[in-house]
């Protein structure tokens, strides 16, 4: 594995606070990945509709990681509590404007992104990401905001090394949604967009105009689209050669066992109401 | 300033409101009748005293006023105040934090109350939040676009106090020294008097970094209570009259 010359070096007192580290945010160029700005570690997305099985596939892909003894940690964006508390408050209350729906999910993805995402990135992992900034880039923009703000707010984040984009029919997605005749909650439903008065009328159409902003974004960005009407293993086999083709995994190795405590790494919530198992 | 007499109520002429960006999704800022006034300054440079009086004042002349000021939005303030005590919240958390909750006030409490026709007495404004995070390292241009969905005042006051007369002011007022005031966070210095002088001078510079591109008026706080009052009075009666 190769570290950066400019790993700490531990040298940072109080009176002379540098910046010694590689731009994890201010100032670098925008739109630039990880690798790009000198990161031992890589990040890889996936982006999709809600039951595209985005989340499936990303839960293979740590396994298939895992087991080859690499470093790689997934990214359950565990919020800090008070980001939380202030968002869950402001979901409850259905206290959100567009502005302010956007701005509270972006100090939400700051929080991850400095606390969790940066060190270990730093720290030469491969990180999987179940959603990042695009996600916030296609909800903000159909729910009102100008994409230049929504863009300016998230440009202190790198972009990933790989993004998927899990590409399933509008009907195909709404169907694994809808069939379980889930509760949908207010925001998830797009119900504050006055769509329509129905929930499920509403997310819908909130789930269409979120698919046109995905596929608007998908050259832009290098999305690698998958087609998630295929078979669960089909998908996964093309995702595992991809990554094997773009990244050195053999630079990820574990150098160090892990604990002996540390228990068997336990599946991601695959079957939350939004998110059945396919 | 004249007092206004009852009988006597002027009523503020009309201008053309502005956002700074593109402003919020939905909300065209033509149909914002009142004003907004911003009292900008340190802690300990006499902002709430001059609103205190400025509210008085304008109630006198038959004027509707309403105040905000910062970490005070019902979504976030609790979260805020929290995150300050703990110091766990990075710098672009901590930023994003404070810009929901100025949008919050925005969207809630000073635009609905400027389209029904209120003189909205803001204390502090974008500006702090902004000299905050560019102390601390954030990028201009960033900032710039976030406060965009700011809407521009009818006027902005800088009162300016020097570090050495602030420090003074603070401990006759509390016998010590804030965290946040001093910007401990920043590793200025371990000797805190030191870091509040650093942190305040740093704050000063940025304002008037500030000042270029949003024009403010500097208003010299070192003078006496009542003569800092008579000033923004003035000012702003000439802004109510449409001058």
């Amino acid at each position: 594995m190769k570290t950066p010359s400019k790993e700490d070096a531990g040298s940072v007192t109080p009176e002379s606070r540098q910046e010694n580290t590689p731009p994890a945010t201010f100032p670098h160029d925008p739109m630039k990945s990880f690798a790009e700005l000198g990161f031992p570690g890589r990040l890889i997305a996936v982006e999709g509709l809600d039951g595209s099985g985005k989340s499936t596939q990303i839960y293979l892909l740590q396994r298939w990681l895992e087991l080859q003894g690499l470093r790689v940690y997934f990214s359950e964006w565990n919020s800090s509590e008070l980001v939380k508390s202030a968002t869950s408050k402001g979901k409850k209350r259905e206290l959100l404007t567009p502005t302010t729906f956007s701005l509270i999910h972006a100090t939400d993805f700051a929080d991850r992104y400095e606390r969790h995402l940066v060190p270990l990135l730093r720290a030469g992992y491969i990180v999987l990401c179940d959603r990042y900034v695009f996600t916030a880039f296609a909800r903000d923009v159909v729910r009102g905001c100008p994409p230049e703000w929504v863009r300016g707010i998230y440009n202190f984040a790198a972009l990933p090394d790989l993004t998927f984009f899990f590409k399933a029919d509008l009907e195909v997605s709404l169907q694994r949604i809808l069939d379980g005749r889930p509760q949908l909650k207010y925001f998830e439903a797009g119900m504050d967009l006055r769509l329509s008065t129905d929930p499920y009328e509403s997310f819908r159409i909130f789930q269409g105009r979120m698919l046109e902003q995905y596929l608007a974004m998908s050259i832009e960005f290098g999305f690698l689209v998958i087609d998630a009407n295929e078979l669960v293993e089909n998908q996964q086999a093309i995702v595992r050669q991809l990554v094997a083709q773009r990244l050195n995994l053999a630079a990820f190795q574990r150098t160090e066992a892990l604990p002996m405590a540390k228990p068997a790494p336990k599946p991601t919530k695959l079957s939350s109401p939004q998110e059945p198992v396919e | 300033m004249k007092r206004a007499t009852q009988n006597q109520i002027v009523v503020p002429q009309r201008t053309k409101k502005r956002y700074y960006g593109h402003g919020i999704p939905g909300v065209s800022s033509d149909i914002l009748a009142g004003r907004l006034i911003v009292v900008e300054g340190a802690d300990g440079s006499g902002r709430s005293t001059q609103i205190a009086r400025l509210v008085e004042w304008l109630e006198g002349c038959g004027h509707a006023t309403v105040q905000v000021g910062l970490k005070r939005s019902t979504l976030v303030s609790e979260e805020l105040e929290r995150a300050q005590q703990g110091n766990i919240l990075s710098r672009t958390t901590l930023s994003l934090f404070y810009a929901t909750d100025f949008a919050d006030q925005l969207e809630n409490i000073i635009v609905p109350t400027l389209k029904a026709g209120f003189i909205v007495l803001a204390d502090r404004y974008i500006y702090t939040l902004m000299a905050r995070d560019m102390v601390r390292g954030m990028d201009e241009t960033w900032l710039k676009n976030l406060y965009g969905i700011a809407l521009e005042p009818d006027a902005v006051f800088y009162l300016n106090v020097p570090p050495e007369q602030l420090v003074q002011r603070t401990f006759a007022k509390n016998a010590s020294l804030d965290f946040w005031e001093s910007g401990m966070d920043l590793g200025l210095s371990r000797d805190m008097f030191d870091s509040f002088m650093k942190y305040q001078t740093t704050m000063q510079q940025t304002f008037r970094h500030l000042q270029a591109s949003y024009g403010f008026t500097i208003v010299d706080g070192t003078r006496s209570v009542g003569a800092i009052s008579t000033e923004l009075q003035k000012k702003i009666g000439a802004i109510l009259a449409g001058k």
